[in-house]
C-alpha cells in the first residue's frame, strides 16, 4: 500500500527534469529556443516539483518508517525476458539525496536565470542543467546498475559540456575534453566493476550489492569483493577528484560560476562520495579497499588543503577546499561511520553552494572595501608558518603546480597511449600502401591525414 | 493491404524507378527531389513490410544440399527490420548529399546500390548473395571512377574478399560437400571473407584508408548497411562451429577496442570516422558469438544503431567538408553558433554510435554485455574500453569541428546554415536514434524473436 504513492512521487521527482529536458531539447534541435523567461519559469517549476515529490517520498518513508524498498517498474527495453530494468531503490538515504539535489538545482536555476540574462548559451546551459538534474536524480536512486550507470554518464557529459561552454575560446573546449577524458576513467571502472558483479553474483542488482540492511544479500568471495569495490574506489576517484585524477579540478572552473557551484562545489563532486556511502556494506567486506579509500580520502585532502591555500581565482581555491572536505567525506565512509558522512556531505554540498554563489559579489565588496581603505585585507595564516623555510617552500611549489598531477598522468598513461596508437596509425598506412602504393602526384591519392 | 509482398515490390520499384528517370532528361536537382520523395515512400513501405506479422518465403532447393532448400527471397524477423535501414540509407544519402557533388550517374548509382542492398537483404541463398556482391562491388568501383587510389583499395581488398566468397559458396554447394571437410573449409573461406569485407582485424587497414582518400558518400553508402555482417550471419552464424564463432567474436572485440583507440588519435576527420566505423561495426560480429539469446540480439540492434548513426556522423562530416574544405582536427575550427543543429546532430549521432544512454546504441551494447557476461566476460570488459574510448574520440572530433573558435571565416556573407532538406534529414535521423533509445520495446522484442529463429536454425543445422 505504501509503494504506490511513494512509487508516483518518484516517478514525478525524476521525471520533471526529465520532461524539461526533453523540452528544451527539442526546442534546440528545431533551433527554435524558448524565451529566456520561459526557460527560466519552467525550470524554476521543474525543479520545485521534483524536490516537493522527494521531500514528500521522504516524509512518507518517514512517516511510515518504510525501510529500504526496492521499486521495481518493469523492463523497459523488451516485454520479453532479459531486458534492461527500471529500478529505483528508495531509502532516507537516497530520498534524501535526491531531494537535496533537487533543491540545490533549483537554488542554481533561479541565481543562473539572471545570472547569465541575456549569454548566448543561455538556452543551452539550461538543457545541460536539466540533464545534470535528470543523471544526479537516477545515480541517487538507482536500484540496478543500469539506471546507475544512465544517471553516472549524463552527470559526466553534462558536466563536460558545460566546462566548454564558453566554446568559442580554446581553453575551456580542451579543458573539457580532460574532464571528460577523467571522466571516462571513472565509466569504464564503473562499468567494469558491474560487469565483474554480473559475473561473479549474477545480478545487477544494487539492492542486493548495497545490503538493504548492512551486508551484501549476495555471496560475493572476498577476492570478488575486494576487486569490484576497488574498481568503485577508482570509479569515485575518478569522478570526485581524489588523488591521483585531482588535476582536473581546477581545469574544470573554466565554466559559468553557476554551473561550477553545482557541479564542483555542490553536487557532481559529492556524486562518488554518494555511491561509495551506498555501497559501505560491500566496503565492510573488504578490509583492502577500506583502506585505501582511508590513504586515498586522507592523501587528497592534505593535497587539497594545501592547493587551496596558493590558488590565484576564488573558484580555484574554493573548488580545491571543498575537495578537502570531499577527501574527509570518504575517510569517514571507509571508517564505517556513514551517518556522520552523509551530514558531512549534505551540510557541505549546502555550504559550498552558498560560498561559490556569493564569492563574485564578495569579492567584489572585499575590493571596494580595499579601495576605500587604501590598504591591502590581511591574510589568513595558517599552520604552514610552523614548518621550516625550506620544506614550506618545497610545499609552496608542490600546491603551485597542483602537485604535477596533470604531468605525471600525461607521462605515466597519455603519452605512451597517444604514441602506440600513431604509431600502430603509421602501421596501417603503411600496410595498405605495401600491398597498393598512392601515386602521391595525383590529388585523389594524396593521404590528407598527418600522424602529429 | 496486409500482403508484405505488395510493399515489398512498392520498396523495390522506387529504387528501380529513378534509375529509369535518371536516364531521362531532367535536371539534376529535380532528379534529387524525385530520389528524395521515392526513398521516402521506400522507406515507408520498408516499414510497413518489418510491422507487418506475416512472414514470406520462396524456396529453391537447386542452389544448395540444405534439406527443403534455401530461401532465394524471403521477409522474416532478421531481414524486416534491415530493409526499412537500407531505405533510411538511401534517403539519408539522397537528402544531404552537397549540391556539387551531386550528378545524375551518382543518383543513378545510389539508387542501383539500394536496390542490391535491399535484394542481398531479402536472400538467404549463397549463390544469390554471391552474385548480388559481385553486383555491389561493380557500383561501388564504377562511383569511385576519378579516384585512382580509392578505386585500388577497393578493387584489391573488397575483390579480394568477393573472390574468397566465390570460392567458399563453391565449396559449400559442392555436391556432397555436407559434414565434410569441404563444408569445414568452405565456413572458414567465408568467414575470412566476410572478416576482409568488414574490416575486422588483421584485415582492417584498408577502411581508413578509404575513407581518407577520393569519396566519401560511396564509401558510407556501401559500409554501413554492413552486408558483410548479414554474410555472416546467414551463412556463417548457423553452420560455423563454436570455436569458429569464438574467434570471430574474439577478433570483432579486438577491432572494436583497437579501432576505437585509434580514433583518438587521428587528425584527420575522414580517417578518425573510419576507424570509428570499424570499431563500432565490429561490435555486431561480437554478438554472434552466439553465447546468449540476449547477446546476439544485442549485435543485431547495435547493427541498425551503427548502421545509421555511423551514416548520419559520417554526412555530417561530409556537409561539413563542403562548406569549410578539409578537416582537420589538430586544430579548432568553430562555428557552432552557425550552425548549431549540424554541431547538435553530430554530437548526437556520435554518442549514439558509443552507446550513449537514451541513444539506441545503448540497448544494444546493454544487451550485449548483459547477455554475454556469464559465459564471455571479456566481451563485457571490451565493450567498456571500446565505449570508453569512442566516446572520447567523438567528443574530441565535437570540439574540433564546432568549437574552439569564434568564427571559421571572415566572411559572414558565406552560407552556412543548412538547407531545409537537409535539416529535416538530420533531425528525423536524430529524433529515430533517440526516439528508439528511448521506447526500444518493439526493436527489442522483434531482435530477441530473430535471434531465437537463428538459433534454432544453428540448432537444427547442427542435429
Amino acid at each position: 500500500m505504501i509503494a504506490l504513492p511513494l512509487a508516483s512521487l518518484v516517478l514525478v521527482g525524476v521525471g520533471s527534469p526529465l520532461v524539461l529536458f526533453g523540452i528544451l531539447a527539442g526546442a534546440s534541435l528545431v533551433n527554435r529556443p524558448l524565451p529566456e523567461r520561459w526557460t527560466g519559469v519552467l525550470a524554476a517549476g521543474s525543479m520545485t516539483v521534483a524536490c516537493a515529490a522527494l521531500a514528500s517520498a521522504l516524509v512518507v518513508a518517514g512517516a511510515t518508517r518504510t525501510g529500504p524498498l526496492l521499486l521495481s517498474f518493469g523492463s523497459w527495453s523488451s516485454s520479453r525476458d532479459g531486458g534492461i530494468g527500471i529500478e529505483f531503490l528508495v531509502d532516507r538515504a537516497s530520498l534524501g539525496f535526491g531531494a537535496l539535489s533537487a533543491a540545490i538545482v533549483g537554488v542554481v536555476s533561479a541565481f543562473s536565470y539572471r545570472y547569465l540574462h541575456r549569454e548566448p548559451g543561455y538556452h543551452r546551459y539550461f538543457v545541460l542543467l536539466s540533464l545534470f538534474v535528470t543523471g544526479m536524480l537516477l545515480v541517487a536512486l538507482a536500484g540496478n546498475v543500469e539506471v546507475l550507470f544512465v544517471g553516472w554518464e549524463l552527470v559526466g557529459l553534462s558536466s563536460a559540456l558545460l566546462v566548454g561552454f564558453f566554446h568559442d575560446r580554446p581553453a575551456p573546449v580542451a579543458n573539457a575534453l580532460r574532464v571528460f577524458s577523467v571522466y571516462r576513467v571513472s565509466d569504464a571502472a564503473m562499468l567494469s566493476a558491474a560487469v565483474l558483479l554480473r559475473h561473479t553474483a549474477g545480478t545487477d542488482s544494487l539492492a542486493l550489492l548495497f545490503g538493504a540492511r548492512g551486508a551484501p544479500a549476495i555471496a560475493l568471495t572476498a577476492p570478488s569483493a575486494t576487486v569490484i569495490a576497488i574498481l568503485l574506489i577508482v570509479a569515485v576517484a575518478a569522478k570526485s577528484a581524489l588523488l591521483p585524477f585531482s588535476g582536473w579540478l581546477p581545469r574544470a572552473m573554466e565554466g559559468p560560476t553557476p554551473s561550477s557551484a553545482v557541479y564542483y562545489g555542490s553536487l557532481s563532486i559529492h556524486a562518488g562520495c554518494f555511491l561509495l556511502l551506498r555501497s559501505a556494506p560491500l566496503l565492510a567486506h573488504s578490509p583492502a579497499a577500506r583502506a585505501l579509500a582511508v590513504a586515498l580520502g586522507l592523501a587528497t585532502a592534505a593535497f587539497a588543503a594545501l592547493a587551496t591555500r596558493v590558488q590565484s581565482d576564488v573558484k580555484s581555491s574554493l573548488a580545491y577546499a571543498a575537495l578537502t572536505q570531499v577527501g574527509l567525506i570518504v575517510v569517514e565512509i571507509a571508517l564505517g561511520w556513514n551517518t556522520i558522512a552523509f551530514v558531512h556531505l549534505a551540510g557541505h554540498a549546502c555550504f559550498r553552494l552558498l560560498q561559490f554563489l556569493s564569492a563574485p559579489n564578495v569579492l567584489h565588496d572585499l575590493h571596494g572595501m580595499e579601495e576605500t581603505l587604501q590598504e591591502r585585507s590581511p591574510r589568513a595564516v595558517g599552520l604552514e608558518v610552523l614548518l621550516p623555510d625550506r620544506w614550506r617552500r618545497r610545499l609552496y611549489l608542490l600546491a603551485l603546480e597542483r602537485g604535477f598531477l596533470d604531468n605525471l598522468l600525461d607521462r605515466a598513461i597519455v603519452t605512451p597511449f597517444t604514441a602506440a596508437a600513431r604509431r600502430l596509425t603509421r602501421f596501417d598506412t603503411a600496410l595498405c600502401e605495401a600491398v597498393l602504393p598512392a601515386d602521391r602526384t595525383l590529388a585523389s591519392d594524396r593521404t590528407v591525414a598527418r600522424d602529429d | 493491404m496486409t500482403d508484405p509482398r505488395v510493399w515489398l515490390a512498392i520498396a523495390a520499384t522506387m529504387p528501380a524507378a529513378i534509375i529509369l528517370l535518371t536516364l531521362a532528361p531532367v535536371d539534376v536537382e529535380r532528379l534529387r527531389r524525385f530520389a528524395v520523395g521515392a526513398a521516402v515512400a521506400m522507406l515507408a513501405a520498408t516499414i510497413e513490410v518489418a510491422t507487418l506479422p506475416h512472414t514470406i518465403a520462396i524456396r529453391e532447393s537447386a542452389l544448395t544440399w540444405a534439406a527443403g532448400g534455401e530461401a532465394l527471397l524471403r521477409v522474416d524477423g532478421l531481414s524486416s527490420v534491415l530493409l526499412p535501414l537500407a531505405a533510411g540509407l538511401w534517403l539519408l544519402t539522397v537528402a544531404v548529399t552537397p549540391r556539387a557533388s551531386l550528378d545524375r550517374a551518382g543518383l543513378r548509382r545510389t539508387a542501383l546500390a539500394t536496390l542490391v542492398t535491399l535484394a542481398s537483404f531479402l536472400t538467404e541463398s549463397a549463390v544469390v548473395l554471391l552474385a548480388l556482391s559481385v553486383a555491389s562491388l561493380w557500383t561501388f568501383i564504377a562511383a569511385l571512377d576519378a579516384h585512382n587510389y580509392q578505386r585500388r583499395i577497393v578493387a584489391a581488398y573488397l575483390g579480394t574478399s568477393t573472390a574468397l566468397f566465390g570460392v567458399g559458396v563453391a565449396l559449400l554447394i559442392a555436391p556432397h560437400a555436407r559434414g565434410t571437410w569441404w563444408d569445414t573449409a568452405a565456413l572458414w573461406i567465408i568467414a575470412v571473407a566476410a572478416l576482409l569485407r568488414k574490416g575486422i582485424f588483421p584485415f582492417h587497414a584498408w577502411v581508413p584508408e578509404l575513407f581518407d582518400h577520393g569519396r566519401l558518400g560511396p564509401a558510407i553508402l556501401y559500409s554501413a548497411p554492413q552486408v558483410g555482417a548479414y554474410m555472416a550471419v546467414v551463412l556463417i552464424v548457423p553452420r560455423a562451429s563454436p570455436e569458429l564463432l569464438r574467434l570471430i567474436a574474439i577478433l570483432a572485440l579486438a577491432t572494436s577496442v583497437y579501432g576505437a583507440a585509434l580514433a583518438l588519435v587521428q587528425t584527420s576527420a575522414r580517417r578518425a570516422c573510419g576507424y570509428l566505423f570499424i570499431s563500432q561495426s565490429a561490435l555486431v560480429l561480437a554478438g554472434l558469438d552466439c553465447t546468449s539469446r540476449g547477446a546476439l540480439a544485442g549485435g543485431l540492434i547495435v547493427w541498425l544503431s551503427a548502421g545509421l548513426a555511423f551514416a548520419g556522423l559520417a554526412r555530417c562530416v561530409l556537409v561539413l567538408e563542403a562548406r569549410r574544405g578539409h578537416l582537420d582536427l589538430s586544430a579548432y575550427h568553430g562555428g557552432y553558433d552557425r550552425t548549431p543543429l549540424l554541431a547538435i546532430s553530430f554530437l548526437t549521432m556520435g554518442l549514439a554510435c558509443t552507446g550513449f544512454p537514451g541513444t539506441l546504441g545503448f540497448v544494444g551494447q546493454e544487451l550485449l554485455v548483459s547477455g554475454a557476461v556469464d559465459a564471455f566476460p571479456v566481451m563485457g570488459f571490451a565493450i567498456v574500453a571500446a565505449s570508453a574510448l569512442t566516446g572520447l574520440a567523438v567528443l574530441r572530433m565535437y570540439f574540433s569541428l564546432f568549437c574552439g573558435r569564434r568564427d571559421v571565416f571572415a566572411h559572414s556573407a558565406l552560407r552556412f546554415e543548412l538547407t531545409r532538406r537537409e535539416a529535416w534529414t538530420f533531425i528525423a535521423l536524430v529524433v529515430t536514434l533517440i526516439g528508439l533509445g528511448i521506447a526500444p520495446r518493439p526493436l527489442v522484442d522483434s531482435r530477441l524473436a530473430a535471434s531465437d529463429t537463428i538459433l534454432k536454425m544453428r540448432s537444427f543445422l547442427h542435429q
